[in-house]
């Protein structure tokens, strides 16, 4: 209640007013997670950024049933009147908008249209790059690390418009005397003469609603359908009796993907010094498991480790662990915690990463164990 | 009755086993022995071998004990972490059964441990150090 007793008017309906909120948490939360929690974090921003596009057809039925401040049709203007806008800006004439005035509408078009290539660029690179979600099984590897950069980007540019979308507000808040945060709580705006208002028109929420449902549920189905196909230059598993047995004696099985067959083909034909053990096999055994390594190793398989790993240190081209992209994602792990048990090297993947003998290594499956007695 | 037969027919089949892995022990035994020309393995010589400290084979693995424990009896680890089964017969009575094995882990790990193949006596020595654990 204005204490004033200025009589004030619904501007902001219930469904604007809780997409905007929610709205805010869900690029919140998709950007702590992207840009400041670790990697681990990554199932936490799908979620968010999911949300976001969840809100976001929500949001695009409405504004085209929703109430009349929430229209498109109503909000959205052309260049020529975003020009007329900004020229009484200058000359400090310009009239209030009750709803969006033209040059918030661009924002309001500017950041859903960012959270929608947000959310492609998203699932592009998670399935590109992670081989995981409804686009792993038709993305490369090049195309989703050139869309994750993209993605990344984006996020960037999302950030710089709401810093201005905040701005702005402040900005018209200031200009107008009025606590436009607070409208977009209250839905309420004070009532003034020669406000810009917009036709009165009739909501349609049930319609909105039913075709929200059916979207949503054909989007679900087909996220979950094509999720389950195989992913793109993921071939399924070949599993070899021989190198189980032999190679697992001693330590984890690493997936043949993790290097090129050329590095296996050196590495089998040294076994006599094998990272400092004689690991000799007979002959059938040494032949029948290169073999099985030149078939499935790197160069025939499309994920971020067959990729990254590829690049091995020429001082030391058998281990993963010399790597310059291993050594960079290890770098603030220090060899404290690689010796103490249940890990004891940092050969050891599997200690940390799970699902590190399926060769995916997907960030959400890494835990680094706490010290146990050996 | 059915039951008492059955732990009957459990506890023969285990005791059969175990004759045939001591039998499998002993050939390969005796196979040692033929070779290197004795008619007995040292229980002492293959403790000595087993917690000895060498310095001619590579250096991450100075004794056996570097990954088995000093310990027969209990579990070991490889350099990266994997579980070794303990070595001792009497809590792992598989080991020591199968001649291509024991013929494999014995140049690889000698030649790891002491540079060197090991020859058939100390190989029966530390057989039956581990049959006496």
């Amino acid at each position: 209640m204005p204490e004033t007793g200025t009589p004030t008017i619904p501007v902001w309906d219930k469904f604007i007013r809780v997409f905007h909120w929610a709205l805010v948490i869900g690029v919140s939360t998709a950007a702590v997670s992207g840009f400041l929690l670790r990697p681990t974090w990554i199932n936490l921003h799908i979620w968010a950024g999911v949300t976001a596009a969840a809100l976001l057809l929500a949001r695009v039925l409405w504004g085209i049933w929703g109430s009349k401040n929430a229209r498109f049709s109503g909000f959205v203007k052309g260049p020529h009147e975003v020009l007329t806008h900004v020229k009484e800006l200058r000359k400090g004439k310009a009239a209030r908008h009750l709803g969006h005035n033209p040059l918030g509408a661009l924002m309001i078009i500017a950041l859903l249209g960012t959270v929608f290539l947000l959310l492609l660029t998203g699932m592009a690179g998670l399935g590109g790059v992670f081989k995981t979600g409804p686009l792993g099984f038709v993305t490369d590897f090049s195309i989703g690390s050139f869309t994750l950069s993209v993605h990344y980007l984006l996020a960037i540019f999302l950030l710089v418009l709401v810093g201005l979308h905040i701005a702005g507000a402040v900005f018209e808040g200031l200009r107008t005397k009025e606590n436009l945060v607070k409208s977009m709580v209250t839905g309420e705006k004070e009532a003034r003469k020669g406000d810009h208002d917009v036709p009165e028109v009739s909501a349609r929420p049930l319609w909105v609603i039913v075709i929200f449902g059916a979207f949503m549920g054909g989007l679900v189905w087909l996220w979950i359908f094509f999720s389950a196909v195989p992913s793109f230059g993921v071939p399924a598993p070949v599993p070899n009796p021989a190198y189980a047995d032999e190679c697992s004696a001693c330590h984890m099985a690493y997936p043949p993907s993790l290097l090129p067959a050329k590095n296996w083909g050196s590495l089998m034909v040294a076994l006599d010094d094998h990272f400092g053990e004689d690991a000799s096999l007979g002959q059938a055994a040494t032949d029948e498991i290169t073999t099985w390594l030149f078939e499935n190793a790197a160069d025939s398989v499309d994920t971020k480790p067959a990729h990254v790993f590829s690049r091995t240190n020429p001082e030391a081209p058998l281990a993963i662990t010399a790597t310059p992209f291993w050594k960079n994602t290890h770098r603030n792990i220090p060899d404290a915690v690689f010796a103490r048990p249940p890990i004891y090297d940092n050969g050891n993947c599997v200690a940390c990463h799970s699902d590190a003998e399926s060769g995916a290594f997907y960030p959400a499956n890494i835990s680094i164990p706490k010290e146990t007695t050996p | 009755m059915k039951k008492k037969l059955g732990i009957a027919t459990g506890a023969a089949m285990m005791i059969a086993a175990g004759v045939m892995a001591n039998g499998q022990r002993d050939a390969i035994l005796s196979g040692f022995a033929a070779e290197a020309g004795v008619s007995s393995f040292s229980v002492d010589a293959g403790r000595t071998l087993f917690l000895s400290q060498n310095t001619g084979g590579k250096e991450a693995t100075p004794s056996c004990t570097s990954c088995h424990s000093n310990n027969p009896q209990a579990q070991g680890r490889t350099r990266v972490g994997k579980v070794i089964e303990p070595m001792a017969v009497s809590v792992n009575p598989e080991r020591f059964t199968d001649p291509e094995k024991v013929e494999k882990w014995f140049r690889r790990n000698c030649t790891s441990v002491l540079g060197r193949e090991c020859t058939a006596e100390e190989k029966g020595n530390f057989m039956a150090f581990m049959m006496s654990q």
